[in-house]
């Protein structure tokens, strides 16, 4: 097991931030940390890199108990923060040499990593620029050269994509999965469900300081009743009508707003064709059909009753 | 790989103009304004005679009289321009701003000034030096009636060390004291360097505090590392100011140049050290903690004489526990020392104060730099 962490708690006075937290990441896994902002997932993150104090629990990495002196596990993991933190002073290739020589001694294996590093992230037109003069997507490329510079074994990005452009967020999230590929272990925090279904093959859930759901992403959209989203463009609906769609077999919910007709039925077959034969024996006119399979957005609902996004 | 953290850090220093302007080019633009500011004040080339009045009812020989006519300057430049009058006009003549002071002259010659200032301080020196002189001049007489004749008085009546000694004792007690306590305040300016370094290092203060802290390196190891690199940088803007003053203002700094080296370093130590102290003792966030350290440096340098010259010796007077725990007025007052005693007591004492203030500092700052896990982030 790269991390365990179990029945972790911290508190901010009266403010529990975990409540008796429970996570396993394994070895090559990008385990993603979903929640909604103030949920606990950097309050996690820093309780498990002994930044934080807690109140109970236990920490293992690498199967070892983790503490701020487990100077050997520190140098097998990786760090990249919300907040980029670089030295405005020196320039690409400084700050991810200085980062990495935190960690190398060896002065040829740091110019050699460096080098590697500002090849991952694709900063090799950017070496002697300064990070004032980068864009917000570069600057977070060098935020994640200078974590993964000295090539842990286990990564670990907070919300590393946060106000980033689709572009960049795009490498970012690219360079994740080939950091993966290459072997590191990931835990990925985000409150953005796109990205962490895109990219990570666990998840884990949280809220208010408890994991509610853990597992794969079909695992977890299999742990609700919705088993379809289905949006139809349709023109003078009324209300007798919206009943007896909601009535029809395997309906769970139904809403009409703005000529939009949203539906959301439980898993099975058929379920569009029943809803479309009804509204043509209803001559009721339509438009554009979308079907979407849920998404986490949906799994937090039901599960927490409130979006993710809140 | 230490030489390495101490480069790169050495580099951020170096490249951030902002801490390069207030270390290297703000003291010397102090340095300039205050020399440029002072220096005229108290040159003997400057001296101007003294308007007085003399009120006196002797008609015959009155000896007050002749040692105001006969006190001179230097060669040709009489020391006081008198109008004699009656004690009424002489008095409007005082309130009316035309004459500094006037003397009623008599057995017991009374001096009446309107202000304080070096020209009535003057006045009441050769006023008191004449007293002691006719004292001594009537016991001499006593016993040798002949001496009068024999140039007792001019012996006795050298005029022009009043305003030698006046300017010449002023010139270095005053501006001095500026100079002095200008560097000193420049090497406990350090101390925010010792702040900024302990933000950079602790988690919960920075972000690259966080990235540090889970790296493998010892904190400590680092922290050594990124003030040798603060050091050695300020320890150039010292260097740099010391050459300016010594070279460039003449400013006379006396003949133990390396003892006042050494002073400046060992300051410079007390300030990283304070710094450090303010960041790992006060638990705010950085802009209240540079606020906090601002204040303390300002405080230390008013207290030490900085702003106000007098203030060195009220404090040393009234109370000097202060002037021994403010670690600017304990190097303003090494460098003076140096200048002004033939031995180096006073130097080895206050080094002796400072090095102790430093431990103390700095064994707060490393208790404070141990803590490995925060209570919040």
């Amino acid at each position: 097991m790269i991390v365990k962490v179990e029945g972790l708690v911290k508190r901010y006075d009266k403010l529990v931030a975990l409540d008796y937290l429970d996570l396993e990441v394994k070895e090559g896994e990008i385990f993603g940390l979903l929640g909604p902002n103030g949920s606990g997932k950097t309050t996690a993150i820093n309780c498990i890199l002994s930044l934080l104090k807690y109140d109970k629990g236990t920490i293992e990495v690498f199967d070892k108990p983790m503490g701020p002196d487990e100077y050997k596990l520190k140098k097998d993991i990786g760090l990249i923060m919300q907040n980029v933190a670089v030295f405005d002073e020196l320039t690409v290739y400084e700050n991810i040499s200085y980062f990495c020589s935190l960690y190398i001694k060896d002065k040829k294996e740091v110019k050699r990593l460096t080098e590697e590093a500002i090849e991952f992230v694709s900063l090799d037109d950017y070496k002697k620029f300064y990070p004032k003069k980068l864009s917000g997507g570069l600057l977070r490329r060098l935020n994640i050269a200078c974590g993964i510079v000295h090539k842990p074994k286990l990564i670990i990005l907070d919300e590393p994509t946060v106000a980033v452009d689709p572009q960049s967020r795009n490498k970012i999230l690219e360079g994740i999965k080939k950091l993966n590929e290459d072997g590191a272990t990931i835990i990925y925090t985000s409150h953005y469900m796109e990205e962490v279904e895109q990219i990570c093959s666990k998840i884990a859930i949280i809220d208010k300081g408890k994991v509610i759901a853990q597992g794969t992403k079909d695992e977890l959209k299999s742990m609700i009743s919705v088993g379809e989203k289905i949006t139809i463009e349709a023109y003078q609906v009324n209300d007798l009508q919206l009943n007896t769609i909601k009535n029809l077999p395997n309906i769970y919910s139904v809403e009409y707003r703005e000529n939009q007709l949203e539906i959301k039925t439980g898993r099975g077959n058929n379920n569009l064709v029943t809803i479309l034969e009804y509204m043509a024996e209803q001559k009721i006119s339509f438009g554009r059909v979308i079907t979407e399979l849920p998404t986490l957005n949906d799994v937090f609902l039901e599960i927490t009753g409130k979006e993710l996004r809140d | 790989m230490s030489f390495s953290l101490y480069i790169n850090r050495l580099k951020c220093h170096i490249r951030n103009k902002e801490n390069m302007f207030w270390s290297y080019l703000f003291p010397i633009v102090l340095a300039s304004c205050f020399f440029f500011a002072f220096n005229n004040l108290w040159t003997i080339d400057s001296f101007e005679t003294i308007k007085i009045a003399y009120v006196s009812e002797m008609v015959e020989t009155d000896p007050l009289k002749q040692a105001l006519n006969e006190a001179k300057v230097s060669e040709g430049v009489s020391m006081f321009s008198i109008t004699y009058s009656d004690k009424t006009k002489a008095s409007t003549l005082l309130e009316e701003g035309e004459i500094e002071a006037y003397i009623v002259g008599g057995e017991n010659p009374e001096l009446f000034v309107k202000e304080n200032g070096m020209n009535e301080t003057i006045m009441k020196s050769f006023l008191d030096n004449y007293r002691s002189v006719s004292s001594t001049i009537g016991t001499i007489l006593a016993y040798n009636p002949n001496a009068i004749n024999e140039g007792l008085m001019q012996d006795l009546m050298q005029t022009d060390t009043f305003v030698e000694e006046q300017a010449d004792m002023k010139k270095p007690d005053a501006m001095l004291v500026y100079f002095y306590a200008l560097l000193a305040f420049n090497c406990i300016f350090a101390a925010n360097w010792g702040l900024v370094e302990v933000i950079n290092i602790q988690a919960d203060q920075s972000t690259r505090g966080a990235r540090v802290s889970v790296s493998p390196i010892h904190k400590m190891k680092l922290f050594l590392c990124n003030i040798a690199a603060a050091f050695t940088v300020h320890t150039g803007s010292i260097l740099l100011l010391l050459f300016y003053m010594n070279n460039i203002l003449k400013i006379n700094f006396g003949d133990q140049f390396v003892l006042i080296i050494i002073t400046c370093l060992i300051g410079s130590i007390a300030g990283i050290a304070l710094g450090a102290t303010v960041g790992i003792l006060v638990r705010k966030k950085a802009s209240v903690k540079d606020a906090i350290l601002s204040a303390v440096i300002m405080a230390g340098g008013f207290l030490s004489g900085m702003m106000y010259a007098d203030m060195k010796y009220i404090i040393a007077t009234k109370l000097p526990i202060l002037g021994f725990i403010n670690p600017v007025n304990l190097v303003a007052d090494t460098l003076y020392s140096l200048y002004y005693y033939d031995t180096n007591e006073r130097f080895y004492l206050n080094m002796a104060i400072l090095g102790l203030l430093t431990v103390l500092m700095g064994a707060v700052s490393y208790a404070g730099l141990r803590r490995k896990t925060y209570a919040s982030i």
